[in-house]
């Protein structure tokens, strides 16, 4: 709100009694404003969000099963039970080892294929789309593709069959020895991500300058050196932005574990990530532990809130310079 | 011979073309499955040697895959759309009012609100689908299309996008309707909306994907099989007795077609949303 | 489908116990009609034959839920008997995918079911949660009639909570001629098993299929029993396998999975016939109700024996239940779903049989309808009602899931992870232990 505010004649004039209404009158007319806009937003995220994640915190203290209003207090038991409870803190390690196998695998691969399909003369488009294809699929789309055709455990399997054809034995992918399954869940989750973290990168590719390049040129860089020592280093924010997705991400991952192992009525032991394993614990598979279930719900929500706040520590100062 | 990218070899870029077409094939291969999957015949899905092609490629499986009463697919598939569309139109719309307010409307309660959009930023609500859904469950609307709809509707990352859109908005635009006597409402609706069509669209496109594609969510609320998204009637098959598999195919390329469709169609305006995604 | 992934947990008790088998020994004819004073009609009582909606007003409304068995004709006979009953409009809805995970949410919510099958009836945690209702008055003086463990079953504290629906059970199918040809005979024991099914495995059939996962959800408990133990100790305080035996039975079963003869994946699960009639294993750990399909497709060719014995203790047993039909108590009108069962499952006895006997092969829910049901009149049907009635064993409601999936989790990393069979069953015992407190408590 300028202190001078210029009248028709373009002079300036003095604030009196009448603008000081004026601007009281315009504050709460923008407050009434600032909740017609806002208010929708705010309202959802009130009961959706945080009154939700409230009430588990609630629950959490109590011994909650089959019933959302439970009578019986048990203080801290529920956390005792999940931070000493086998299962939970295998689901735990089960995300560490998932992300350790895809974060870096999709990284290198999506910052190849922006790297490659940048420079590409001819067809770039075409490459580009059919990375980024995938993205347009499901996860239970995929995770059926997968389960049932390319890395299906009986002969008949894709990659079965290609085994076969060299004279191999067909390998039981899903059946849990030798952690095969691994392999399925990370080729999944790569075919599925590779594309969109490419385009990622090809954004950021694109925000660099070309004098750079020319400067570099000139002094005799060519090739794999300006990709190690120009490209790589003006590349530092989308890599950081988009490892920590990743890791964000493998943290949420439920649709294709799910849809790859459950079978009638049953989960296996292994490769339970933490929100499979929520889920088995309070809604599924003959419990409804609905106590433990936002016990679990409460530490899984400080883990991945520590993550997403070293995410914006390391991303916002950008932002806000916005 | 040089661009603004560097040099140009012949040798590396035989190579480059040839990895890229190579790795094409790779990405598009499980596309060509689903398909030969859902017009083959039972016997050559579980034929001893791969069946590069189905002999009789037939559209009976979509047949069968209609007439199922059991897993009512079309009621699935006009419930998946109904949802999307539904989700996509109010997010945006809840979003871009949110955004707009918090960039153009000054208020103390700005720093509010931003708190809380940063701190659902943080933690995915797909991490607090237990209490949500007992939220939802206890206001009755378990198998219903407003249990479907609105509890996801509230996306802080989309408002995060718009508020950051909004404020490099050129304020000439809005000052000179202001002159004219139109007052916030008319100005956002008649002269900043209509040109943020851009990001309107990159915002749409990601959430109608993400909607169509959304698994968890769906599972929980909608149980009654005349309430199921197609999702999570595709996903029915895999905890079902009896296995069709190639209804499971034909089901997914029909499910896999109106987001091709989107890709296709809007693939400028998804790219422009990813890239907003990560940062920006 | 008929039982799922067994959480069975009863001293073992003869099918026919509570009837005697002299009842059975009457014969067909004179003991059917000594049983009972009903004989399938609906019941007299005050719903007389007077045509719905004219004199009592309004029919009132029940909601029924099933899930979907893999046999042809369920669905349209499960209709038939609802549309039949004259006291209310019962509407039936039958549910693919995973049945209890639906049915046990649904629960929660307001949209209950008023009637709707779980198998072995309700769990504890309904039960202890007023989610159900006590149906003992429904069940009334048939009680008696009921086959005692599967009624006991579905009890809590002397209390019936669910009407059995028709008995199911499971046991191993074997291709006669590939045995004979590879000069192996029907097994008997666990290392019979492993050595027939390493012997007769080829490049094109494998020896042994129970399930896409390894066979350990189906057979875990079977193991429990095949080696004389029982799943809870005699006090029902804890486990009752928590020693060399129970240790030995998985190693056992961790020979067999790794000597080459176990098929770990095939073109449909452990319930669906179809690897063995396809030819892709030589035998399969099934459920009786696929029996029609494999004499339509092997015709001859094939036998039934139970699960063979393990150790030097063991003896060879079946595991039997039923899906049981449960009213919930938050339904709308609870004295007409009531009502609705005591018709259809107490005291219809016509479509208890054919529901048992048209689709599918299952034992009657009261073993004096057994002679009726035709397709366990004679050969494997036969031998499968045997096998029940003398190695059968069925559950208890202190063998809770959270027990039963730890026994698998155990079971499985034995046979993947190469765990120490003792460290893993030591495990199990404290997840029942604490179960079994908190039931009791």
């Amino acid at each position: 709100m300028s202190t001078a505010a210029p009248t028709r004649t373009g002079a300036a004039r003095r604030r009196g009694p009448q603008d000081r209404q004026r601007s009281r009158a315009r504050t709460r007319s923008d407050l009434r404003w600032f909740w017609v806009f806002c208010g929708p937003f705010v309202l959802g995220l009130v009961v959706f969000v945080y009154v939700p994640v409230l009430w588990s915190v609630y629950l959490s203290f109590f011994d909650a099963r089959n019933t959302v209003t439970p009578t019986t207090f048990v203080g801290l038991d529920n956390y005792a039970y999940l931070l000493t409870n086998r299962a939970f803190l295998v689901s735990m390690g089960t995300f560490v080892v998932f992300a350790v196998l895809i974060v870096p695998t999709t990284f290198a691969l999506s910052l190849g294929l922006a790297l490659l399909v940048w420079r590409a003369r001819f067809a770039a488009a075409f490459f580009r789309s059919a990375f980024f294809l995938p993205t347009a699929c499901s996860y239970v789309v995929a995770a059926l593709v997968w389960r049932l055709s390319i890395f299906n455990g009986a002969r008949f399997g894709l990659v079965n069959a290609g085994l076969r054809a060299v004279g191999l034995d067909p390998v039981a992918w899903l059946s849990g020895e030798h952690y095969l399954y691994w392999v399925v869940l990370v080729s999944l989750r790569l075919w599925l991500q590779a594309g969109f973290y490419m385009v990622l990168f090809l954004a950021g590719l694109q925000r660099i300058p070309t004098d750079t390049y020319e400067a570099a040129a000139l002094d005799g860089a060519t090739g794999w050196r300006t990709v190690r020592w120009i490209t790589l280093p003006q590349l530092r924010a989308t890599s950081v932005a988009v490892l920590l997705l990743l890791a964000i991400g493998a943290f949420q991952a439920f649709d294709e574990f799910y849809n790859t192992l459950v079978s009638v009525g049953s989960y296996p032991p292994y490769a339970r990530p933490p929100l499979v394993y929520l889920y088995l614990v309070s809604l599924g598979q003959g419990t409804q532990d609905l106590g433990v279930g936002s016990a679990g719900t409460v530490i899984l929500t400080i883990v991945v809130a520590l993550l997403g706040a070293l995410q914006l520590r390391i991303l916002r100062p950008r932002k806000d310079e916005a | 011979m040089s661009t603004a990218r560097g040099p140009v070899r012949g040798g590396p870029e035989v190579v480059r073309h040839v990895v890229l077409g190579l790795l094409s094939l790779l990405f598009l291969l499980p596309f060509y499955v689903v398909v030969r999957n859902a017009l083959a015949s039972p016997a050559e899905l579980v034929s001893a040697s791969w069946v590069w092609w189905p002999a009789d490629p037939s559209l009976a499986n979509l047949r069968r895959l209609f007439a199922d009463e059991n897993v009512q697919f079309a009621r699935s598939l006009l419930n998946s759309a109904v949802v999307s569309v539904l989700q996509t139109v109010l997010t945006v719309a809840v979003s871009a009012m949110a955004g707009y307010g918090l960039a153009r409307v000054p208020s103390r309660w700005s720093r509010v609100v931003l708190g809380m959009t940063v701190l659902t930023l943080m933690v995915p609500t797909t991490v607090t689908f237990v209490p949500t859904f007992v939220m939802v469950s206890s206001l009755g609307w378990i198998s219903t299309l407003r249990g479907l709809v609105v509890p996801v509707l509230f996306s802080a990352f989309a408002t995060f996008l718009f508020r950051q859109f909004f404020s490099g908005f050129p304020v000439e635009l809005e000052e000179a309707a202001a002159l004219d006597g139109a007052g916030r409402w008319r100005t956002f609706t008649r002269v900043v909306l209509p040109n943020a069509w851009g990001i309107c669209a990159a915002v749409g496109t990601i959430t109608f994907l993400n909607a169509w594609n959304s698994f968890l969510w769906p599972l929980l609320i909608g149980q009654d099989p005349a309430y199921r998204t197609v999702q999570v009637a595709l996903s029915a098959y895999t905890s079902s007795q009896r296995v069709d598999t190639a209804q499971v195919f034909m089901g997914s390329a029909v499910a896999i077609l109106p987001v091709l469709v989107v890709f296709v169609v809007l693939q400028r305006q998804l790219v422009q949303g990813v890239e907003r995604s990560g940062i920006d | 489908m008929g039982i799922p992934p067994a959480r069975p947990a009863l001293p073992r008790r003869r099918f026919l116990t509570g009837l005697g088998a002299t009842a059975l020994a009457l014969g067909a004819g004179t003991g059917l009609a000594g049983c009972g004073s009903n004989t399938g009609r609906p019941s007299g009582g005050a719903s007389s034959s007077a045509p719905a909606g004219t004199s009592d007003g309004p029919r009132p409304a029940v909601s029924q839920w099933y899930h979907e068995y893999g046999e042809d004709g369920v669905e349209a006979a499960v209709k038939r008997y609802a549309a039949a009953y004259e006291q209310a409009s019962v509407s039936v809805r039958w549910n693919p995918g995973d049945y209890d995970k639906l049915a046990s949410a649904s629960l929660l919510t307001a949209d209950v079911p008023d009637v709707f099958e779980y198998g072995n009836g309700p769990t504890l945690d309904m039960i202890r949660a007023g989610q159900v209702l006590d149906l003992t008055d429904v069940v009334g003086d048939a009680a008696s009639q009921f086959s005692k463990p599967v009624l006991d079953a579905m009890s809590w504290e002397g209390r019936i909570y669910a009407v059995p629906q028709t008995v199911d059970m499971q046991l191993l199918f074997y291709r006669r001629s590939v045995l004979e040809k590879a000069g192996v005979a029907p097994p008997t024991t666990l290392a019979e098993l492993t050595a027939a099914a390493k012997a007769v495995t080829t490049k094109d059939m494998g020896g042994f299929f129970a399930g896409n996962d390894g066979g350990v959800a189906t057979l875990a408990s079977m193991l429990v029993w095949a080696a004389g133990k029982e799943q809870l100790n005699a006090g029902s305080s804890g486990i009752g396998f928590d020693d060399a035996d129970g240790y030995a039975a998985f190693a056992a079963y961790r020979d067999l999975a790794t000597s080459g003869g176990l098929v770990r994946s095939a073109s449909a699960d452990w319930f669906d016939a179809a690897p063995l009639t396809n030819g892709e294993t030589a035998m399969q750990w099934t459920g009786l109700w696929t029996l029609p399909d494999v004499q339509d497709k092997l015709g001859d060719d094939f036998g039934v024996v139970p699960f063979p014995a393990v150790g030097a203790n063991g003896r060879p047993a079946v595991p039997f239940g039923s899906y049981g039909s449960i009213v919930a108590a938050k339904g709308k009108d609870p004295d007409a779903a009531k009502a609705f069962v005591r018709w259809l499952w107490v005291e219809n006895e016509a479509d208890q049989v054919d529901f048992s006997n048209s689709y599918g092969t299952h034992i009657p829910a009261k073993p004096a309808l057994v002679p009726q049901a035709t397709k366990i009149a004679t050969g494997a049907g036969a031998e499968a009602a045997r096998f029940v009635n003398e190695l059968g064993h069925a559950p208890s409601k202190l063998w809770t899931p959270a027990t039963s999936n730890a026994l698998t989790a155990a079971l499985t990393r034995v046979v993947t992870k190469n765990a120490d069979p003792r460290t893993e069953i030591g495990q199990v015992a404290a997840t029942a232990r604490t179960e079994i407190a908190r039931a009791k408590g």
